[in-house]
């Protein structure tokens, strides 16, 4: 059989040695919120000119799949996405290592990305020509509603407190239009600064929505970061079979979306994770615990990403356009060796394509002990590491991180303001994850919009473009059974489930200490500000072309109507008898005022010394001095020369990392 | 602690002037950082990789290492470019219509003249495409099915106010119809609407025609010459339209770079130009090379600067 033959020839110790590697680098770097699997393979072309087109392949899509799945390190472990892709790992991922399943939230991660990544390998192998139809047929219309339909994940997200998610929705969704417009060239909400002009980065934005609170409530208390479970055995496999085995439906569900969102060229692993995730909880019988730690979350999410990598192959190879950016980077290496893709590269030159998909395959079965291996040393680091040294190098992480998307430190700036804003909004129990859907799908469903009205004008058939096609009419369909699905649901279950699921569902999760009945104060404050943002918004649309203002003047008139019924809904409210304000958990220490102010202040001047005197030098003194706010016990001078000996390493590890592996340009002002 | 930093500067402003003679002599003496205002994956990233390719070959052994800037439509770099080392061992991709558009209609931060291309190496054409089933086989088919129905026609491309967008609006004029531009964000989205037949046809560059293979066809080209990687392809001029034109793309240099490593940096360029491994695959890939040398330069902005401000009118483009 002439495949076999391929499967020999993708066997040499070169192309293994080049599999293994290429996923070590790409899980490394996935793991690193900030650097993303673009910047990984872009780094790794120079070095593939001198290969054979099969090898390059390989090395290529093996650090691409280990970076998309490196990503879900950083969201199980602190919470943040390590690359866009694994933003909905955080929804379950990190509560379960909060609460002591860190290991094996990583182990299940693990597993789900390997069945994932073959699903959409075997789906390039077997099916590629056909599934290449697929990113044809979906045109502008079908963008509009895949992003409608992801929106509606806010009301399964949200549950018990709609209306706060829904105002984070069109904060995300306005914060999306600041720039300029691709469709229209509008210059939006720039406020006539240079600086936000490129518009919010999306790494960035998740950086500073996940991230900044993270490192706040870090230094704030004395309490470990994650808890440590007494019968701790480390990534607990045997148990993240068995579980993933019970979820075998979620797991080939999520894995066959991921790779048909994969081929679209528009959308990516994000939008497959949050779709995937969403499919999920709506049918998992035990959708309440969704959001909480359900390790089902995580084997969506997973799962999806990582069948994006071969689903992203098919429209690169097939139809010669790429799938996700990362595939652009390797359609650019394949025309540099000469190698013409599209629907002859299949037939013409299927050796290279047979031997790249069998390599692909193969780089995926290595994530598991490499992944596994990975894993474990990076969740015994997290967990044992002192806090005065884990929060310093997360706030280096972050700081870094949002420099390297541009080499720009204005994304630093915009990270940590972002950032900010978050940590205060989600006190206020405005969480994150609403806003960051509206930031990631506010553009798709934008220009799906605006493009879609265009045509349809131009051929007089607007209704037609929007209603009369078929994947649009699925894809209304799916919004609103998902959008009404937690209503549908509470009138099916028996009376009795009800009974049991009320009282954990009906609350806000984060901070049960704060009852929503009462009136809220701070809600309303933050409702009101928001009103006016929403007519500044609005108001400022008067310059703008018909095209680039109606998107912002409907969401910015819809975030105003969400503030009211707020307002409203809190009027309706009894005054709280204490006040409003909860003190925190008799049994946990006080949280520190002084050291989140501090610890925000020192990210703030971090950055600007970056800027100012260089990166090696600000960096060394902002670890100091962030241990120095987030040290909690006495600590004898021996200790704190340990610690600065570690912020030498660690700074010096990622200088070389930086500048030297990257390639990414740091600021050398007066003291390198 | 004043004195000591005034005179750490002058022996700093010593050293470097004298290290700028010397440096001329050898350059370039270490590998190039070579950086690009995109997003990987472009066409400014694969013809850069091309020259990547066969780089040392021309400058004596050393490489060039290609960083990526992106942002802001390539504005956030190029705004930053006259900050940045001006000994010749960093250069910056340059592009037209983008540099002359961008700071026309809004404050990006630089002007089109505080930048310094020393070469532009080649351009990539507009070109009209229409997926393979489509009812137009030549482009007369299209003009008289825009003549017949005004704003029926609608043309995919990549992105408003770009090259594609002044190639349409230069043709509505020159043939005299009326058709529908649709904004895409980049060239992969717009081909495959193209393909997809989301939209009628499509303004996109020459090379989208490769990879894409018989699911598109090309109707013309706005090359001065057919292109040999397209014979059978009519230019506009040919079919009697004077539409010549494309995103240009060339190297550019901080402003305080000396007179002779820009020529220095211009010759590289050119000799990697010459290269007949380069060439092939640049004409194989669908680029047509360009020659405009630093000591051309000036004339050769000077009339596209031109060229687009009467353009940009067309599109009713104006300062916002």
């Amino acid at each position: 059989m002439e495949l076999l033959g391929y499967l020999i020839d993708s066997l040499t110790p070169f192309n293994l040695l080049l599999a293994l590697g290429g996923v070590v680098l790409g899980t490394v770097i996935g793991a690193l919120p900030g650097l993303s699997a673009t910047m990984a393979v872009a780094v790794l072309v120079p070095f593939t000119f001198t290969m054979s087109p099969a090898s390059a392949l390989i090395a290529l899509g093996a650090i691409y799949t280990g970076a998309i799945y490196g990503g879900a390190f950083a969201a199980i472990l602190v919470n943040t996405p390590g690359t866009p892709s694994s933003i909905a790992t955080t929804f379950d991922g990190y509560p379960m290592a909060k609460r002591g399943d860190g290991g094996l939230a990583v182990s299940i991660a693990t597993i789900a990305s390997v069945v994932g990544g073959m699903v959409g390998a075997l789906g390039l192998l077997l099916l590629a020509p056909p599934l290449a139809r697929i990113a044809l047929n979906f045109g502008p219309p079908e963008y509009f509603w895949l992003a409608v339909f992801g929106l509606t994940l806010i009301s399964v997200l949200s549950v018990g407190n709609t209306i706060k998610g829904l105002i984070g929705a069109s904060i995300g969704l306005l914060m999306s239009m600041i720039g300029v417009a691709v469709v229209g060239g509008d210059v939006r909400y720039t406020m006539d600064t240079q600086f936000l002009l490129g518009g919010i980065d999306i790494t960035s934005g998740l950086i500073g929505l996940f991230c900044i609170p993270v490192i706040i409530d870090l230094v704030a208390t004395r309490d470990p970061h994650l808890k440590i479970s007494e019968n701790d055995t480390g990534l607990r496999l045997g148990e993240a079979f068995r579980i993933t085995m019970r979820e075998k439906f979620n797991l080939i569900r999520s894995s066959i979306i991921g790779t048909i969102i994969g081929i679209l060229p528009g959308a990516g692993g994000s939008i497959a994770g949050l779709v995937s995730y969403s499919e999920a909880r709506r049918s998992s019988k035990e959708s309440s615990e969704y959001g909480k730690g359900h390790p089902g979350g995580v084997i969506a999410t997973e799962a999806a990403n990582n069948a994006t990598v071969g689903g992203g192959f098919i429209p690169t190879l097939v139809l010669g356009i790429p799938g996700t950016p990362p595939d652009a980077i390797i359609l650019g290496a394949l025309l540099v060796q000469g190698i013409k893709v599209g629907p002859a590269l299949f037939n013409d030159q299927g050796g290279i394509v047979y031997t790249f998909i069998f390599g692909l395959l193969i780089a995926t079965m290595l994530m598991l002990p490499v992944g596994l291996l990975i894993g474990r040393y990076a969740y015994r680091s997290i967990i044992s590491i002192p806090k005065a040294m884990l929060a310093p190098t997360i706030a280096f992480l972050v700081i870094i991180g949002s420099f390297a998307i541009h080499s720009d430190i204005a994304d630093t700036y915009m990270m940590i303001g972002i950032g900010v804003i978050a940590w205060v909004l989600e006190r206020y129990g405005f969480a994150a994850s609403p806003i960051v859907l509206g930031l990631i799908l506010g553009t798709i469903a934008e220009q799906g919009f605006v493009q879609s009205y265009l045509i349809g004008n131009a051929t007089d058939n607007v209704f037609g473009m929007f209603f009369g096609r078929p994947i649009c009419i699925a894809l209304i369909v799916a919004a609103i059974f998902t959008l009404f699905y937690p209503l549908i649901a509470d009138r099916f279950t028996p009376k009795k489930a009800l009974d049991v699921e009320l009282p954990s569902s009906a609350e806000e999760e984060p901070r049960p200490t704060r009852p929503l009945k009462y009136r809220d104060y701070p809600g309303m404050v933050i409702a009101a500000l928001l009103i006016l943002v929403g007519i500044l918004a609005i108001i400022d649309t008067a310059g703008m072309s018909p095209l680039g203002s109606v998107f912002p003047t409907t969401i910015a008139a819809a975030l105003i109507v969400f503030c009211m019924a707020l307002l409203a809904q809190n009027m309706l409210r009894p005054v709280s008898t204490k006040g409003g304000k909860v003190v925190a958990d008799a049994g946990q220490a006080e949280p520190s005022t002084w050291r989140r102010v501090a610890v925000t202040l020192a990210l703030a001047a971090w950055a600007v010394a970056i800027d100012q005197i260089g990166f090696a030098v600000a960096s060394i003194v902002g670890f100091a001095i962030v241990t120095f706010i987030s040290n909690h016990d006495r600590t004898s001078p021996l200790r704190w020369l340990a610690y600065l000996a570690v912020a030498c390493g660690i700074v010096a590890g990622f200088y070389l990392l930086m500048s030297e592996v990257l390639l990414i340009r740091l600021p050398k002002e007066l003291l390198f | 602690m004043r004195i000591p930093r005034l005179q750490m500067a002058a022996a700093i402003a010593a050293v470097a002037v004298g290290a700028a003679t010397a440096l001329a002599a050898d350059f370039p003496s270490k590998p190039i950082n070579y950086i690009i205002p995109f997003n990987a994956g472009g066409e400014s990233d694969i013809s850069a990789r091309f020259q990547q390719s066969v780089w040392e070959k021309h400058t004596g052994g050393q490489p060039v290492v290609i960083q990526y800037q992106a942002g802001a439509g390539g504005a956030q770099a190029w705004s930053k470019l006259n900050g940045m080392e001006a000994d010749g061992h960093t250069v910056m991709g340059i592009n037209l219509p983008h540099t002359v558009l961008q700071p026309m209609i809004k404050d990006v931060g630089y002007q089109t003249d505080d930048l310094t291309p020393v070469h532009y190496f080649h351009y990539t054409p507009n070109a009209i495409f229409v997926s393979k089933d489509s009812k137009f086989k030549t482009l007369q088919d299209l003009i008289d099915h825009a003549k017949a129905n005004p704003g029926a026609v609608t043309f995919a491309g990549s992105g408003s106010n770009s090259a594609n967008h002044l190639a349409q609006a230069q043709f509505d004029q020159l043939a005299g119809v009326k058709t529908t531009y649709i904004p895409f964000t980049g060239t992969g989205p717009s081909v495959t609407a193209v393909l997809g037949n989301q939209t009628m046809a499509g303004f996109n560059y020459a090379p989208s025609g490769l990879n894409q293979g018989d699911a598109m066809r090309m109707l013309a080209v706005a090359s001065e010459e057919r292109m040999p990687a397209f014979p059978d392809v009519p230019t506009f001029k040919e079919l009697g339209f004077d539409l010549v034109g494309g995103a240009y793309r060339g190297v550019s240099v901080p402003k305080d770079t000396p007179e002779e490593i820009r020529k220095k940096v211009s010759d590289i360029v050119a000799a990697i130009n010459a290269d007949p491994e380069f060439r092939k695959k640049m004409e194989a890939g669908g680029f047509v090379l360009t020659e405009v040398t630093y000591d051309k330069m000036e004339a050769f902005v000077e009339s596209k600067k031109g060229e687009y401000a009467k353009a940009a009118e067309l599109l009713g483009l104006k300062k916002q």
